[in-house]
Parts: C-alpha cells; sequence; structure tokens
C-alpha cells in the first residue's frame, strides 16, 4: 500500500528493510519464459522454452556461448541480458590470452554478481532486470550457477527460474537424486520433463519452441539441432525415471 | 654520471643490464622437473654479489628463476606473487597453475618488448600440476616454449651436448641433478661469468623443494698446469 513511497530509486529502503527496485528487478526474471539447468558429475544441461512473439516471428533465443567450457540460459529482459553476455565473453577471451587456460566459473559469475550489486547501490542506475543460469566445466568439477539482479549468486544441482518455474522445481525435487549418476541422454530427458511440467495445457514442446544445449568434460558447449530434439521429444512418451532406480 | 635535467624527464629504456645472473638449466625428470643455478650476480664482469638465492617459489607447486638483469627478476617476482594473492581474494579455491604462470609471463614479456622497454631476462618457469610435469621458457622477446629440458645463457651453448648424451626425461631426480652438476662445473670452465656455488630446486608431486647451495666439484691439478708453471721461459 505504502510500497510507493520507498519504490522510487534503488538508494531508498523501506522501513522493512527491503528495495522494492530489486525487488521489482526480480519479478521481471520471473516474467521471462522458464529455463532451466541441471548437472550430473560429467555433464550439465540447459533446456528453456522459447517464446513467439507472434505467429509472423522468430522465436527468441535464450542461450548463449560464452566459451567452450561455459554457457548462459537467460530469463528476463534479453537486452540486459546481453549485455552481461558480452562482458563475460570478453572476460574469457582477455583471461584466456594471458593464461591460455579457462576462465574459472565461480570466479566468472563472482565478477557478473559484482557488476549487478553495483547496480543496486546507486542513486542513478538500475538494476540488470535478467537472471542467468550459468553452466561451466573448470577443474573445480561440473558447476551451475544462479545469478539474480540483486547481485546474489549461488550454485545449484539443479534449478529453474522463469515463468511457471515452480512446476519444474516440484519435478526436480522428486529426481534430482539421480541426476549425479545419470548419462547425458537422461539428463536431457530429465530436462524436458520439467520443461514440459511448466507448460501451458493448449501448448507443447517440438522442436521449434524448446531449446538445449549440453555441455561436458569432453564436450565443448553445443545446442542440440532440430533433429535431435524431435528425436529426444519423442523418447519423452517412454521416459520413466524410476526405470533408473532399478539400474542402480 | 653528470645530472642532466633533460634527460631525466625521458622515460629511459633498458638497454643493457647492470646487476645480471648467470644460466639457469632445468630438466624434467620421471616424476618432477629439476632445475640448476649459480648464486652469483654479476656487476659487469665483476662477481659483486656471490651467495645470491635466485630460485624463487611463486606457489606451492611452481618455482621460477631468472637470468639477466636480476633487478627484473625480483619484479618478476612481484608480478608473479600478485597473481596467487589474487586467488585469496575470490576465495574460490582456484590457484593457477604452473602454466598459468608461463603464459602470464611470456605476455607480460611480449608487452615490454613492443614498447621497446623489454623485461632484460630469459625466464624459466618449473612447475608440477595434476600429474603433470611443467617446463617453460620464456625470453627477452616474450617467445614462449614449452619443453621437458631448458637452458638459458650459456648454457645453451656449451650444455645441450651433455644433456643429450647422459640425461633423459624418464631418469631418477639423482641422476638428473647430477647431469646438472656436470653442465655447471664445464661452465664454470668456459663461461667468464660462471660461478661455481649453485643451487638445485626440484618440483613433484608433494610440491616444491629448495635444497641448499652446494660447490660444484673443480679440478685444478691437472699435470698440464702444473708443469707449465714449472717450465722454464724460453728466451732468444
Amino acid at each position: 500500500m505504502l510500497k510507493h513511497l520507498y519504490d522510487t530509486d534503488c538508494v531508498t529502503w523501506s522501513p522493512q528493510g527491503k528495495l522494492f527496485q530489486v525487488e521489482y528487478a526480480m519479478e521481471a526474471v520471473k516474467q521471462g519464459s522458464i529455463c532451466l539447468g541441471l548437472k550430473s558429475s560429467e555433464n550439465v544441461v540447459l533446456c528453456s522454452l522459447k517464446r513467439q512473439p507472434s505467429e509472423l516471428a522468430g522465436y527468441q533465443e535464450k542461450q548463449f556461448k560464452i566459451d567452450d567450457h561455459m554457457a548462459i540460459a537467460i530469463a528476463g529482459l534479453t537486452a540486459d541480458a546481453r549485455v552481461l553476455c558480452k562482458y563475460m565473453r570478453t572476460e574469457c577471451l582477455e583471461y584466456k590470452y594471458t593464461y591460455e587456460s579457462h576462465h574459472p566459473v565461480g570466479r566468472l559469475v563472482f565478477k557478473v554478481a559484482e557488476k549487478s550489486q553495483h547496480k543496486t547501490q546507486s542513486g542513478a542506475k538500475r538494476p540488470y532486470g535478467v537472471g542467468l543460469l550459468v553452466a561451466g566445466i573448470d577443474p573445480n568439477g561440473v558447476h551451475l550457477f544462479e545469478t539474480c539482479p540483486s547481485g546474489n549468486y549461488y550454485e545449484y544441482k539443479c534449478q529453474a527460474i522463469g515463468s511457471r518455474s515452480q512446476a519444474a522445481r516440484t519435478y526436480f525435487e522428486s529426481w534430482f537424486h539421480l541426476f549425479e549418476k545419470s548419462t547425458l541422454e537422461q539428463l536431457i530427458l530429465h530436462g524436458l520433463s520439467a520443461i514440459k511440467k511448466a507448460i501451458m495445457e493448449d501448448e507443447e514442446l517440438n522442436e521449434k519452441n524448446v531449446e538445449v544445449g549440453i555441455l561436458g568434460k569432453n564436450q565443448k558447449f553445443a545446442h542440440l539441432n532440430a533433429q535431435e530434439l524431435k528425436d529426444y521429444i519423442a523418447k519423452l512418451e517412454g521416459f520413466n525415471p524410476n526405470s533408473q532406480i532399478q539400474q542402480e | 654520471m653528470i645530472f642532466n635535467p633533460e634527460f631525466s624527464a625521458q622515460q629511459q629504456h633498458t638497454t643493457s643490464p647492470i646487476v645480471t645472473g648467470g644460466s639457469v638449466i632445468a630438466l624434467a625428470y620421471k616424476g618432477g622437473v629439476v632445475v640448476g643455478v649459480d648464486t652469483l650476480c654479476s656487476y659487469g664482469s665483476m662477481a659483486d654479489f656471490k651467495n645470491v638465492e635466485k630460485i624463487a617459489q611463486v606457489s606451492k607447486n611452481t618455482i621460477y628463476v631468472s637470468s639477466g638483469e636480476f633487478s627484473d627478476f625480483q619484479q618478476v617476482v612481484r608480478e608473479l606473487a600478485k597473481i596467487d594473492r589474487s586467488a585469496l581474494q575470490y576465495d574460490d579455491g582456484v590457484h593457477p597453475s604452473p602454466r598459468d604462470y608461463g603464459n602470464y609471463l611470456a605476455r607480460l614479456s611480449y608487452k615490454r618488448r613492443c614498447k621497446i622497454n623489454p623485461l632484460y631476462l630469459q625466464n624459466v618457469i618449473a612447475g608440477f600440476h595434476n600429474g603433470e610435469r611443467y617446463l617453460g621458457l620464456v625470453d627477452i622477446y616474450g617467445t614462449y616454449l614449452e619443453s621437458n629440458f631448458v637452458t638459458t645463457g650459456f648454457a645453451s651453448y656449451f650444455c645441450k651436448a651433455i644433456i643429450s648424451n647422459y640425461w633423459n626425461d624418464n631418469c631418477t631426480l639423482d641422476q638428473a641433478k647430477q647431469v646438472i652438476r656436470e653442465c655447471f662445473k664445464v661452465l664454470f670452465c668456459r663461461d667468464c661469468r660462471a660461478h661455481d656455488v649453485i643451487q638445485l630446486a626440484y618440483v613433484d608431486e608433494q610440491g616444491a623443494h629448495l635444497e641448499q647451495p652446494e660447490r660444484v666439484e673443480t679440478k685444478w691439478d691437472f699435470s698440464g698446469f702444473k708443469n707449465r708453471a714449472n717450465e722454464k721461459l724460453h728466451t732468444q
């Protein structure tokens, strides 16, 4: 009710200790279409649902390669995502030029978080309106991070952000104990099953509106092509996570 | 040197080194890498500082040695230490590997070369990381080479024959050390700026180990020398 008194800029706290501008920015992330990520001990998979603004338009891409060993999936303002994507790519390139090795994933996420936090503590700036799922592989292992407009970042075994992501997270809560030992194929099928929980009744998954990116210790970041997507979506029918338990 | 106010405003470029260190020899052995360097810093042709520690441990599993201008060596040690320290700030447990240091130094040297103000050094980075041995050479121009044996300075001319005859990269630590000692023996005889006290250090999977300085064996009591000294001079 009195929110509007304290929500004009980032430099005003509310009496309850909230920064409303930052919270509004996180709302922008929740409005974006769903993207999710999940990892095993060897691979990370990113799945997202692409939106089509109108029938005449193409589908908005949501996954971007940062370097051979790292990629992001975005939810929120695509223009803001583009800025962060460019920053991450530049940092990776500079690191590779200097050290001839891959930028440690956690460290780059930390840099993005620092950048994001800076925007929340200035009178003249607004927070980035995009949340990133950062998938990456480095000598420390396989990683999946989430970044927020607030400047916080978290590491996850699996996470979903964006519109109706709670449904996907509920799916994850039931099955994430299987992910560590899953094969790449099983991971992809889990990811697609989770996305399926998050789509509307009248929508259906097809190779046009779904985007799947894979990353592995011996696998540079790659998107699944249209044919591979079709095949995996077809396999969803017969996919039963319970059979994975029986295998172990 | 006469103080000339005109010149003090200009940036001075390193055109010739003043206090210099001698050759470095580094060999890979089965299970690690071993580096040897003498303990002398020469002031031109004067053997000025005879007990200098020239092996820098830049991280747990990486050591750095170089020949050339000693003040540049000290500066590079500070630069390399900065990298490991910044890792502490991120607090994510990720530390540079020996190869990261080697490449960083190559970039640094190349940048200085492009400004015609080089780091007047031939550098050796030696380390052991993830079960792999690492030996890198970075020269004054920023040329970067990885190899399983590396020599700088006069050792590149006098010692390669000894190394290829008596060393292979599967030898033991003691065998590799013996080859290095033999090389420094020869260098002391042939290189005017060499010294007979050397220091060895090796890196294996436990990390870097620096040893105490030791004197190389030298032999001067050849009968030829003795007889020659006692010969009467022929006068005509």
